[in-house]
């Protein structure tokens, strides 16, 4: 296979952190649905290793790395602490930079996200066909609005990011946080204009520049001391990242008021409303950027259990193949991922899924199976009730 | 090989496998290794699914007359799936069925790479689990353990590998299909399935295990003992066991391998201890209790520190983490490690621990134990970064220096890892050449053209049929 010239920079103390253990393989989704080497992080730090030292690679390489998930399971059951989610994303930004890894036209699909109004419109066309039954079936969207529900302030304790696709397809899940926020006494004030996506998607994808320009955007949409409550735990880890994205003083102290709403609730329980609703069974699904990055997801569980009965799955927390916007290109990977977890879930009994990661609730849901936010279930008990 | 020759097997494996035969640069690189720092390089690595493909595979290397080797998980400590002499790997990771579950004979037929401890797990709910459990569990595969004849702490009380292993399907290195053993408890003849199990891959290669499955027992109580001298640490386990004792698993772990593991798990483990021994009972709640207080009393005596009990399954299986984590944990101290595993008579624990400790200081080197003291396991680890210039010869010679003091001690080389290609130039330190040549006699009339996994446990040179390459990797004891 041609071999290009390639320039990696990883420091030499994260990739040498890793002594090939082995032990990252079995919490590897990408391992799990194949049992390939290079699909595992031990793999891919090892193929590192190789491009930078060879300083070449070849599409095969490129391959390998876009094959990840990004989901960081492996960190958590990395006993040398090896920054694997720093090293892929470092590599994919030398991807982005030096070869057509991320070709013009994706650059263009995620330069859409920055942008509300064309999402909007877009969304409204996505909408019309979705009405037309020109929307296959199996693609992760929900019902789509034409007309969406305004966001209105009811005070200054605490914002509530909005995101970019969230917002677009799924506001009533922040209607719906925005209920219980209220419950416990607080008002929930909406980001200024400007922001708009967090840069998630492009960290992943290598595009770092570009996530670096959101994320001054989107601070200046939150002026202030208060916390930001996020709703999404994928955009929650990524502006908890911001003070090492964008590298300065005012970033730190931007990522230190961000909170996924949970943990914010968690420390409130005692104030939230109860209720005598029956308690629905409802297994929970802990997105990765809650467990593995954020280290969160225990809130979620929480506040959930003050209103239903919990079913915890048994997989360490294995990721579910939906990954930002891995499933949109890597179909076929991101289903054997998900084939799993839907395997597990369908062995307990429950009424739904709760999911409190926007991507990982479509692609669920996409599978067949009932899943709603946490946040729209409580909302739902609570709204019953009264 | 020659390039042709070579491009032809290719063709060949890929008429078989399809896009499962590899030769990809980056990919071949990935086989090279285990989980030690040895490193060689396979000429192309096979991936198949099936035992007819495993046997078409190995018949094919036989016509270009290439060796081959298998590998599991490649979490191996000893390079034994380290390839050498560029063979071709034949990787079972994707033959990870578990194909049928008996209960009425008490075994279950899986696929080599069936990992050991989602085997475990998928029996939980039936009552039973599979007793080796070595602490890479969690990722290595049943067809690994059969090869190295893997222990783990609970094979203490329970035995290791060999005493659950009930029959196997084997290739054969001409590419015949065998079973050695059967369900009855035992079969009439040789015991081909006792000479198989740990023989690494060089009397040819497993593609269905018949395992015997162990109840899970009623009860369980794990404890933490701590020591402010590791000696105490150390007298206090063969105390235990000449009380009368034969706990599920008895673990020590020294200062260092508690903070690096502390810094994991967040367990609370005493950092402040010299030593800590971790001690499991398990089996009917009275005996249990009878245990506890029995190694209470004899801890005593051995000026214990605190006793710690877990509480609940939360905290055990947290206590256990920190335990099975502990070597990939060496990385918070330096990038790389050597890792021996000598056996010393539980009575020389105390004298042979001293002495690594002393080896370590006088190659200027970091030592890490964490090892099963049970059964005088010995796991001392040497910490350093490579980058360093010289350290490699340094960790040679310390090595060196503890597996003598260890056969000194009335010891042996290994105990669960497996000879592989680390030591097995040290086997001359152990048996005389009469005995190594009555071993590759047994080896030949499996392999009598050295064709699985060549290179590996008996000392290159001592065979005949050593024809394949003779290239010893960087950082090989040679």
């Amino acid at each position: 296979m041609k071999k290009t010239p390639f320039d990696l920079a990883i420091p030499v103390e994260d990739i040498s952190s890793c002594v090939s253990c082995g032990l990252c393989l079995p919490h590897c989704p990408t391992y799990r649905a194949t049992q390939e080497e290079s699909a595992s992080p031990r793999g891919r730090i090892a193929l590192m290793r190789q491009a930078q030292r060879d300083s070449s690679i070849d599409d095969a390489f490129v391959g390998f790395m876009d094959s990840c998930i990004q989901c960081r399971g492996c960190e958590t059951a990395c006993p040398a602490a090896v920054p694997f989610g720093s090293m892929m994303e470092k590599t994919r930004e030398a991807l982005a930079t030096q070869t057509s890894y991320q070709p013009r036209w994706r650059r263009f699909g995620y330069s859409f996200l920055g942008k509300p109004r064309l999402l909007r419109l877009g969304s409204i066309g996505l909408a019309v066909l979705q009405r037309l039954r020109m929307v296959p079936r199996r693609l992760p969207l929900p019902k789509l609005p034409f007309v969406q529900k305004a966001l209105i302030d009811s005070g200054s304790d605490v914002w509530l990011y909005t995101g970019c696709i969230m917002d677009a397809w799924m506001r009533e899940t922040h209607l719906s946080a925005q209920r219980v926020i209220e419950s416990t006494g607080a008002g929930v004030k909406f980001p200024l204009k400007g922001a708009s996506c967090c840069g998630a998607l492009h960290v992943h994808a290598g595009l770092a520049p570009e996530a670096r320009a959101l994320a001054k955007k989107t601070m200046a949409s939150f002026p202030g001391e208060a916390p930001i409550l996020v709703d999404s735990a994928g955009c929650g880890a990524q502006l908890k990242a911001y003070g090492e994205l964008v590298g300065t003083e005012e970033a730190e102290v931007f990522s230190r008021r961000v909170m996924d709403v949970h943990e914010w609730l968690a420390e409130r329980l005692e104030q939230l409303p109860t209720t005598q609703e029956p308690r629905p069974k409802v297994v929970v699904q802990d997105p990765c950027h809650l467990r593995h990055v954020q280290k969160a997801h225990e809130s979620v569980h929480q506040v959930l259990e003050q209103y239903v009965d919990l079913i915890h799955l048994n997989d360490d927390g294995l990721c579910c193949g939906a990954g930002g916007a891995y499933a949109t290109f890597h179909p076929e990977v991101a289903k054997e991922v998900r084939e799993r977890k839907l395997s597990l879930i369908r062995s307990v009994e429950a009424e739904e899924v709760a999911s409190a990661n926007p991507g990982c609730l479509l692609h669920l849901q996409a599978g067949g199976v009932r899943v709603r936010h946490p946040l729209e279930i409580i909302d739902g008990l609570l709204t019953r009730e009264s | 090989m020659q390039k042709s020759l070579q491009d032809n097997l290719f063709s060949d494996l890929q008429t078989l496998l399809g896009e499962r035969a590899r030769d990809g640069d980056f990919e071949l690189g990935l086989y090279g290794k285990d989980g030690s720092v040895l490193e060689g390089r396979p000429s192309i690595v096979c991936l198949p699914q099936s035992t007819s493909e495993v046997q078409e595979i190995v018949k094919i290397c036989r016509r270009y007359d290439t060796p081959f080797l298998a590998r599991g998980s490649g979490t191996g400590l000893a390079g034994g799936a380290v390839p050498i002499g560029e063979p071709v790997i034949i990787a079972t990771a994707k033959m990870n069925k578990i194909l049928e579950v008996d209960l009425d004979n008490r075994i279950a037929w899986v696929e080599p790479g069936v990992l050991n401890l989602d085997l475990s797990n998928e029996l939980l709910p039936l009552g039973f689990h599979f007793a080796p459990d070595p602490s890479s569990q969690q990722v290595c595969s049943i067809g690994g353990n059969v090869a190295n004849n893997s222990g783990g702490p609970h094979c203490l009380a329970y035995g290791v590998t060999s005493a659950h292993i009930a029959a196997l399907e084997v290739v054969l290195p001409d590419g015949q299909i065998a079973q050695f053993g059967d369900l009855t408890a035992d079969g009439a003849g040789y015991d081909l399935r006792g000479l198989f199990v740990g023989s690494e891959g060089t009397m040819g290669i497993t593609t269905r295990i018949a395992v015997r499955l162990t109840q899970n027992p009623p009860e369980v109580r794990t404890l933490l003992l701590d020591f402010a001298d590791v000696r105490d640490g150390a007298a206090a386990v063969s105390a235990i066991i000449a009380a009368g004792l034969i706990p599920a698993a008895l673990e020590m772990m020294d200062k260092r391998a508690i903070e690096i593991v502390e810094a994991f798990v967040n367990a609370g483990y005493p950092t402040e201890a010299d030593a800590v021994l971790l001690v499991e009972l398990d089996g009917l709640p009275g005996g249990v209790e009878y245990g506890v207080e029995l190694v209470r009393s004899v801890a005593t005596r051995h000026h214990v520190g605190n006793v710690r009990v877990a509480a609940d399954e939360k905290e055990r299986a947290l206590l256990w983490k920190g335990r099975k984590n502990a070597f990939g944990a060496v990385a918070r101290i330096k990038p790389d490690y050597y890792l021996h595993d000598t056996v010393v008579p539980r009575g020389k624990l105390v004298e042979v621990l001293e002495k690594v400790y002393r080896i370590a200081d006088a190659h200027d080197l970091i030592a890490i134990n964490v090892f099963h003291a049970g059964d005088g396991n010995l796991h001392p680890i040497l910490a350093f970064d490579s980058s360093e210039k010289g350290v490699l010869e340094r960790v040679h010679a310390a090595g060196r220096a503890i597996v003598t003091a260890s056969i000194e001690a009335g010891g042996v080389l290994s105990g669960e890892h497996g000879i592989g290609l680390e030591k097995r130039d040290y086997m001359g330190m152990l048996f005389s050449a009469h005995d190594m040549a009555t071993q590759d006699l047994v080896r030949e009339a499996f392999d009598p053209d050295g064709f699985a996994n060549p290179l590996k446990v008996l000392p290159t040179g001592s065979r005949c049929s050593d024809s394949f390459g003779q290239h010893v990797p960087d950082g090989a004891w040679v």
